[in-house]
């Protein structure tokens, strides 16, 4: 499983000083020791700072639909692994493998995926490595 | 003048401005460049342990044994908050806009991408964070005492050996506010949100460092770190850089909208950005569409 770490914003506490600061990046939220695969239709593809987002509507067993969050990496570093602001487009049939949100609600952290062409660029390969 | 004789001119002139880098002796370190091992997925960041990338940094910095003491003392009190992150909590403390890393960290162990552009009289180094290192080649001396004043990324001067670049860096000082402790904090790194105080550089910290092209995809900085302060003997780091592979242009790397994780009962949650789907475009001269009706 690949290791993460949230670049945009690293919190650095121990060493500094407890200002306030309004701004919360984590990926605490996520159980890095689950891995759930989704599969579904893409909703919107947001290309945003510090990160990007897929949200994808995802049907349930009852036939309802969920719409979940996806969060992956900041548009610079997914540029450099491949990726462009349209290489998910809405209404896109993809699955997604996530860490999924550690309350049970309907979000996660990405780990890798496949669209209609394919893997997605930058999906960690078996020896753990990115690119 | 004839078309002719214009293209003749124009391509001269094109000719001169190529060579003006070889007649200058100046490397071709053109393109975007990236530290081996610290590179992003697209998942969130580093791929190696905080473990590995300790291992692979082959960080042993001569700390003087008061400032070790210290040192540990900060680690066992990272790793306490690390444990309450990999349970979901907020740990408290602070939140720091890592879009700054500062020097020297922004060349030890940061994930951005950067470019250098080397001409005779000046080094510019650009990150992707929109830090700059301005390390002037021109002769000078370090700015005079009565006219510095440190900041994250110093005071700059540097010559070339060969096709090597020598920088020296001196008052430097941590981007991140501090009031409990002095110096500049270099860290690691790695894992999920992992991060290890590895040094704390005092105010007079002096920094050389030996820039140069391993093959056409490499460079490599040797770091020499002397901080009679804080070190018994000078630190020596050595990084390697390569080739971004994907993407052929600086992009900026922001932490705009960053309130993306509000803390909610002691516990950070998703919240992501509003669509950017632009709305229909409204056709010239038709009737503005009723409130309750517009699509959204």
């Amino acid at each position: 499983m690949s290791r993460v770490q949230n670049f945009a914003l690293i919190t650095v506490a121990v060493l500094l000083t407890a200002s306030p600061a309004p701004a919360h990046h984590s990926f605490a939220m996520f159980d890095q020791s689950k891995a759930v695969t989704l599969q579904g239709t893409v909703k919107d593809f947001r290309w945003s700072n510090p990160h990007v987002f897929i949200q994808l509507l995802v049907k349930t067993d009852s036939g309802n639909e969920e719409e979940w969050s996806i969060e992956m990496t900041s548009p610079e570093h997914l540029a450099r692994v491949g990726w462009k602001p349209g290489a998910v487009k809405p209404g896109d049939k993809v699955t997604l493998v996530i860490h999924p949100m550690r309350d049970g609600s309907t979000g996660g952290q990405y780990i890798s995926g496949t669209g209609p062409d394919g893997p997605f660029a930058g999906s960690p390969t078996p020896n753990g490595e990115g690119k | 003048m004839t078309l002719r004789r214009f293209a003749l001119a124009a391509a001269t002139l094109l000719g001169c401005v190529a060579s003006l880098g070889a007649s200058t002796g100046m490397p071709d370190w053109s393109g975007q460049w990236e530290n081996v091992g610290a590179t992003p997925d697209a998942s969130g960041g580093f791929n190696q342990s905080l473990d590995q990338v300790l291992t692979r940094m082959q960080w042993g910095p001569p700390n003087r044994p008061e400032l070790q003491a210290r040192v540990d003392k900060i680690v066992a009190s990272e790793r306490k908050r690390l444990e309450a992150i990999s349970r979901g909590e907020d740990p408290g403390g602070v939140d720091v806009k890592a879009c700054t890393f500062g020097f020297p960290l922004v060349m030890l162990d940061s994930p951005l991408m950067f470019e250098i552009l080397p001409t005779p009289k000046e080094t510019t180094l650009i990150f992707s964070s929109r830090e700059i290192r301005h390390v002037y080649t021109d002769g000078r001396a370090h700015t005079p005492k009565d006219e510095l004043w440190a900041t994250p990324w110093g005071d700059s001067i540097g010559h070339w050996e060969g096709q090597t670049l020598v920088i020296d860096t001196i008052a430097v000082k941590s981007p991140f506010a501090s009031s409990e402790s002095e110096g500049v904090a270099v860290m690691a790194f790695g894992d999920v949100e992992g991060e290890q105080t590895v040094t704390i550089l005092s105010s007079q910290a002096h920094f050389i460092e030996r820039i140069r092209m391993l093959d056409k995809d490499h460079l490599e900085d040797q770091m020499t770190v002397i901080d009679p302060n804080n070190l018994t003997a000078p630190w020596h780091v050595n990084r390697t850089y390569e080739r971004v592979t994907h993407i052929h242009r600086m992009v900026y790397e922001d932490c705009e909208g960053e309130e993306r994780n509000p803390v909610v009962n002691g516990r950070f949650t998703l919240a992501p950005p509003p669509s950017a789907t632009p709305k229909p475009a409204t056709a010239p001269n038709s009737a503005p569409s009723s409130p309750t009706t517009a699509p959204q």
